[in-house]
């Protein structure tokens, strides 16, 4: 089996443009693979799906190789989730409530679940009614994660979060990566898809407008960007008159953007061995960069088509 | 097709006012068949308040067992598991259904227990009768179940299910009290259900009693099977 999840044009219109349209991704096992876009792009949508919540209007997805609407039940054994907006049955304590769930999972040994509550500093016996929004989630990736699945569905998994448990989720999600789990995680969050994604999908207005290979960025990018800051423009005008590819330059300040590819670094540092450097550093190409304009750009695109 | 995990969740969840209704139940058939032959008190009690004590039931029950849950977005703790759609319906019609035979159990029995305690004492014909009076309370009770249990499958929001729910049973049991208002209404009496749990034919031992308490067991099947249909169907905002 070469994909582990599958969504095939999978299309529901709730009218008005919004839903989602034609989308086809294919997730390889043992991929962290997110979903990132505005609010309202459809990404609850599509993990709705993936869930057997919605019956897709046109189009299907498969989890391994089970439709998600027609096998629902079945393929759940394996898959842990966290809804998009968390809602807690009506049971006293938290421990009450992973016990109920342990119910439905046919799940008998605890240890798992007191481990991850104690990563998560969560209080077993506290009431699960009047918690905060942190508290919450922190409960709902335990439950989530509790059942040893070998697929997990994210929907914006670390809403409320505070950044010391952000990284808690991050190293778990690692974790669990190491061990050749599949991820399918939604959210607005850049820096965290950017950790420990594989791959984005970019969602705009219910269409897939791309998949990008995260390793591709932050830092990683096959061409680079360095700016560079000169003492004198003496020395400024100097770089400039050499060949590389500058993307960017303020006078004012003396300094240069330039692009180059790692076979070209020795040259760059070769021609600024003559001249006063006051600072070099890379402009890393982020994911949330790369979004942003992605987006400007099918809006444009959009724009143009409409004029 | 049914769920350990789940029933034994719902019956936590939902045995508060089971027990409370229950209890006023026997309190009341305890104290009536202490102290009032059945031929006297029968007609007058069962014809109202244990149709009102279902209708209650259903109406706050069969919300929750659905609809509430899927409102509130609890339901995907349960559906994000191996527990089918199919095996929740189930599961939930199947303790409304039973909850409400053992409520109609226990209130016959307190009765016919009470009877043969008072100083009137129960013949067995008065047994024969208090039963059919509960059996027929169950059919009844069953159908009241089944149009809120549809109701609460079809709809996503919890204000629309009990809105519907409700207002179809407020509507049976208000009709044959308007009814009794005089000859231009008693088309009403035609309009409802609960006419078919016919307590004073029961009473009078009239025949064709068996065939109405049909009658609201084919509303109970009808309604509880198009909610399971509705709901295994339906996409869930959840």
């Amino acid at each position: 089996m070469d994909h582990i999840i599958e969504i095939n044009g999978l299309t529901k219109d709730y009218g008005d443009g919004r839903g989602i349209f034609d989308t086809n991704l294919a997730i390889r096992p043992g991929e962290v693979f997110g979903l990132v876009g505005i609010n309202g792009s459809g990404k609850t949508t599509m993990i709705r799906h993936l869930m057997g919540f919605l019956h897709p209007d046109a189009g299907r997805c498969s989890i391994r190789g089970l439709d998600c609407w027609r096998q629902a039940a079945e393929l759940k054994r394996g898959i842990g989730y966290i809804p998009g907006e968390v809602a807690f049955p009506d049971v006293k304590s938290r421990l009450d409530f992973f016990r109920l769930q342990a119910g439905y999972l046919g799940i008998r040994d605890f240890s798992r679940i007191h481990d991850l509550a104690d990563r998560f500093a969560l209080d077993a016996s506290a009431p699960l009614k009047r918690m905060s929004k942190g508290m919450k989630q922190k409960t709902a990736i335990v439950a989530a994660f509790m059942a040893d699945a070998s697929i997990f569905i994210l929907d914006e998994g670390t809403t409320g979060l505070d950044p010391l448990m952000q990284k808690v989720f991050t190293d778990l999600v690692r974790e669990e990566k190491a061990k050749g789990r599949t991820m399918f995680m939604s959210s607005h969050m850049f820096d965290e898809l950017e950790a420990v994604c594989d791959r984005v999908a970019f969602l705009k207005d219910g269409h897939v407008i791309e998949v990008a290979d995260v390793s591709q960025f932050g830092g990683h990018e096959p061409v680079k960007e360095y700016k560079i800051e000169f003492t004198n423009l003496g020395d400024y005008q100097a770089f400039l008159s050499r060949s590389f590819a500058v993307a960017q330059r303020v006078e004012s300040l003396g300094q240069v953007t330039v692009q180059a590819t790692d076979q070209e670094i020795a040259a760059l540092f070769t021609a600024l061995a003559d001249l006063e450097v006051r600072f070099i550093k890379q402009v890393p190409h982020t994911l949330a960069r790369h979004f942003i304009e992605k987006y400007q750009e099918t809006e444009e695109m959009e724009g143009s088509l409409h004029v | 097709m049914f769920s350990a995990a789940l029933m034994k969740q719902t019956i936590r969840e939902n045995s508060v006012l089971w027990l409370i209704l229950a209890a006023v139940q026997c309190l009341m058939v305890s104290t009536i068949g202490l102290t009032t032959p059945l031929a006297a008190a029968g007609i007058a009690y069962y014809n109202m308040l244990p149709g009102i004590f279902v209708g209650i039931y259903a109406i706050t029950i069969g919300n929750r067992l659905i609809c509430a849950k899927v409102d509130r977005g609890t339901l995907a703790y349960v559906l994000s598991t191996p527990v089918s759609r199919r095996a929740v319906v189930a599961t939930q019609a199947l303790f409304f259904a039973g909850s409400l035979a053992l409520m109609c159990t226990l209130a016959a029995t307190v009765h016919c227990v009470a009877a043969s305690f008072s100083s009137y004492g129960a013949s067995s014909a008065e047994v024969q009768t208090i039963i059919k009076l509960n059996l027929g309370l169950l059919a009844l009770a069953l159908a009241f179940s089944g149009i809120c249990f549809a109701a609460s499958c079809v709809f996503n929001l919890s204000k629309h299910a009990i809105g519907l729910g409700g207002g179809v049973i407020c509507a049976f049991l208000l009709a044959p009290l308007i009814a009794m208002f005089g000859q231009n209404f008693t088309f009403l009496r035609y309009l409802t259900i609960v006419t078919l749990y016919d307590v004073p034919g029961i009473m009078a031992s009239a025949t064709g009693w068996a065939w109405r308490l049909a009658g609201l067991a084919g509303v109970a099947l009808a309604t509880y099977a198009a909610g399971a249909l509705a709901f295994t169907r339906k996409d869930l905002p959840l």
